[in-house]
């Protein structure tokens, strides 16, 4: 049973995290651990200001299709 | 031998009706063996895809564009790019041959050569830090190649938004409830768009959730629009006041700031894509509805009333994006590539999105063959085709076989809550009215057929209309490229006079067609589809020359037939159908039959004055139709001899085969590292 409990919580965290991702939710925070990680020495972004970059870049690009 | 059995039932039976569940059963069988089995070979075999190569998301890392990603979150990264209203509008369309033609190509298709293209560019471009497929034409092929791949990537633009947009305004002309609804997501967006920027920045899932929320308030709200005299009047539009309304949004959202009104109407789009999909294969798997429709109709003779032309190749460019979209090539080649974690993960996001994309198609097929045939051509017929009145329409269709009468129809279009029914070609009235029953079936009876119709309705104008709008930023992003060559200013994206130039000219190309589209006696869809389809199907082979040519340069000839045949069948499908829309003497079919036999009508004084002026437009598009055709033939016949070339100086050793790929690096990740974040796992 706790088995059990602790599958279907550790699947929920998954499912929670990977839908987070797949919209677009989780992204200035994966920018931020990367820019991190990288020891970027620039200045980093606002969520504000990331977020308007982000979507600038990706609408100017092909990116729905027919 | 389950999938066996299954295709053997749906393709022998001839009995009353086909239960929906032996199409789920026979595609799903054929999906697990064709990816367990051929892709596993492309893949092991063909690619030598190597997971010790670290991946550009590993080498460039930057948190923006190339950021490592798990490979079932990237999955739904690409299924939502890839999967637009094509495969949801072609098979309904292509359901006047019968299910038997669209659904034996929708999954062979997919199978041998749209999974086969998506993959193969997919694996391509990461092996060349996600460089485009016009970047790679230019590169492995010839200049004039990439230059052919650019062009054809603005052609297909151009008649695909055209085209989608003819079926929004196909699906809402004379409805105030589904024009309502689909008016009131423009504030919705806009509301959610202040949101995200300003009060809760980048937090799209609650921005979205909320979204969501007021549009399905909005759906049910349509009804007391529809049942008030005086604002069903406001909201009731012929179609070309529609058209009018399309193009202006689309120049809106084109110039406005992006995070306004494109992107909210986006996040919107992609989680009731998802819902609406998810919904659709739970309603099928529930209802298991019966497949009305014959295997084959008498229309593969080239006399369908939805669109005019031969099973062959008609049957394979009305159903396009399903099977195999040269589209996808610019997914595959642009995003996905720079997210990918590893090499591996490119056959199960390559080959297994495009499959499942193929499985959205046979579900809408299902949903278009599980109606009373005589209701879906009744739909989807033009007036000069079955008749001015519901009378001698429904006498008409009934004298083709398909039993139908008048009543029954104004009883349809009660129960879903539309004024009528009659001449909704375009694919997108009618799946809904198929989804709408399967959905009703599985909750709320009859009572809830007509939110069920104008969900369906809502859902598909939502992401066409945001098919549409990206498109539109897309498309004028190359404009101002192509017009910076002439004039250098041109070229800046911030500057506004080039913004609203540019997106006045993208706008202007593809508003002409939907204009002649509206204004086509023959439906509009008759001439346009077609023209949609043979431009993304040349897109695709220009994909697939690319890839053939890699795998050449590769030293994987023993293996070439894996691309070169998908290719060459898309080579002899484009040119034929291109030949017929052009020259066939049927007017219904070749443009240039068509004009000639209107100037003839004009000639002999047999048009009015008062609609003289209308005709000779509808000559003019007719010739410009041909000659778009024309032009797109004539780029795949200059791509083919270009890599004709290419590939006799590889075969014969006369020129080395020059990679353009980078540089091995190996991985620094761990074997089991999935791109989780530090502790959720």
């Amino acid at each position: 049973m706790q088995y059990a409990t602790k599958t279907i919580r550790r699947f929920a965290r998954r499912f929670w995290r990977g839908v987070r991702e797949w919209c677009g939710d989780a992204a200035y925070e994966r920018y931020v651990r990367s820019s991190a990680a990288r020891g970027d020495r620039c200045q980093r972004l606002t969520a504000e200001e990331f977020y308007v970059q982000q979507l600038n870049r990706r609408y100017s690009r092909p990116n729905r299709c027919c | 031998m389950l999938g066996a059995g299954a295709l053997g039932k749906i393709a022998f039976d001839r009995g009353e009706s086909l239960n929906a569940m032996w199409f789920v059963i026979a595609a799903l069988c054929c999906y697990l063996v064709t990816y367990r089995l051929y892709s596993a070979f492309l893949a092991a075999r063909l690619l030598a895809l190597d997971d010790t190569r670290a991946t550009p998301s590993e080498r460039k890392d930057d948190g923006r564009d190339f950021v490592p990603t798990n490979k079932w979150v990237l999955f739904g990264h690409h299924f939502a790019a890839i999967a637009g209203p094509g495969p949801l509008v072609g098979p309904t369309l292509a359901a006047q041959f019968g299910y038997l033609p669209g659904t034996l190509w929708l999954i062979a298709g997919a199978a041998f050569a749209g999974c086969v293209q998506d993959f193969i560019i997919l694996f391509c471009s990461i092996r060349r830090d996600g460089k485009s497929i016009g970047q790679m034409a230019r590169e492995e092929v010839s200049k004039r190649s990439g230059l052919i791949a650019q062009l054809a990537v603005l052609a297909i633009l151009v008649i695909l938004l055209g085209v989608v947009a003819l079926v929004v305004v196909n699906a809402l002309k004379s409805s105030p409830w589904a024009t309502f609804t689909l008016a009131m997501t423009i504030p919705i967006a806009l509301l959610v768009g202040v949101y995200l920027r300003f009060v809760r920045p980048g937090r799209v899932l609650e921005g979205s959730l909320m979204g969501v929320a007021l549009i399905l308030f909005v759906v049910v709200a349509g009804q007391w629009v529809a049942d008030s005299p005086s604002w069903a009047r406001v909201f009731t539009l012929g179609g070309v006041p529609l058209a009018f309304a399309l193009i202006a949004y689309a120049f809106a959202a084109s110039a406005l700031p992006v995070w306004l009104l494109l992107a909210p109407r986006d996040y919107l789009s992609a989680f009731i894509k998802a819902g609406a999909i998810f919904a659709l294969a739970g309603g099928i798997l529930f209802v298991r509805p019966h497949v009305l429709m014959p295997p084959l109709t008498r229309f593969i003779d080239g006399s369908g009333p939805v669109f005019a032309g031969k099973i062959f190749p008609f049957c394979f460019i009305t159903i396009a994006c399903g099977a195999i979209s040269g589209f996808h090539s610019l997914i595959s080649s642009g995003t996905t590539p720079k997210m990918i974690l590893r090499e591996s993960h490119a056959r199960f996001i390559g080959y297994g999105a495009m499959l499942l994309e193929s499985f959205v198609g046979v579900m809408a097929m299902v949903a278009a063959c599980a109606m009373t045939p005589g209701v879906y051509f009744a739909i989807n017929s033009p007036p000069s085709i079955v008749g001015a009145t519901p009378e001698a329409a429904a006498t008409t269709i009934s004298g083709w076989g398909f039993p139908l009468t008048a009543p029954a129809m104004a009883g349809l279009a009660h129960a879903v809550g539309e004024q009528t029914l009659w001449n909704r070609a375009g694919g997108a009235p009618s799946l809904a009215v198929g989804m709408a029953q399967i959905f009703s079936n599985t909750i709320g009876g009859e009572r809830l057929l007509s939110i069920w119709y104008h969900f369906a309705i809502m859902f598909e104008a939502l992401f066409i209309l945001t098919v549409l709008d990206a498109g539109t930023r897309v498309g004028r992003f190359m404009v101002q490229e192509l017009g910076g060559r002439v004039w250098k200013p041109f070229a800046r994206t911030g500057w506004m006079p080039s913004v609203l130039l540019s997106s006045a000219i993208i706008v202007g190309m593809w508003g002409y067609f939907l204009y002649q589209g509206v204004v086509d006696p023959l439906g509009g869809i008759n001439s346009l589809w077609p023209l949609f389809g043979i431009s993304n199907q040349l897109l695709a082979a220009v994909a697939l020359v690319v890839a053939t040519t890699i795998l050449l340069k590769m030293g994987r000839t023993r293996w070439i037939w894996v691309t070169l045949l998908p290719m060459t069948w898309l080579v002899i499908i484009t040119m034929t159908a291109s030949y017929q829309k052009i020259f066939d003497a049927n007017p219904r079919i070749g443009f240039l039959a068509y004009a000639n036999a209107l100037a003839a009508q004009v000639a002999a004084g047999k048009i009015p004055a008062a609609k003289l002026v209308d005709t000779q437009r509808l000559i003019f598009n007719q010739r410009l139709d041909a000659a778009v055709t024309a032009v797109l033939a004539l780029m795949v016949i200059v791509l083919i001899v270009e890599a004709l070339v290419q590939w006799y100086a590889i075969l014969s050793s006369r020129r080395a085969p020059g990679l353009h790929e980078s540089p091995y690096v190996q991985t620094q990740w761990a074997q089991e590292y999935s791109g989780a974040t530090q502790g959720d796992d």
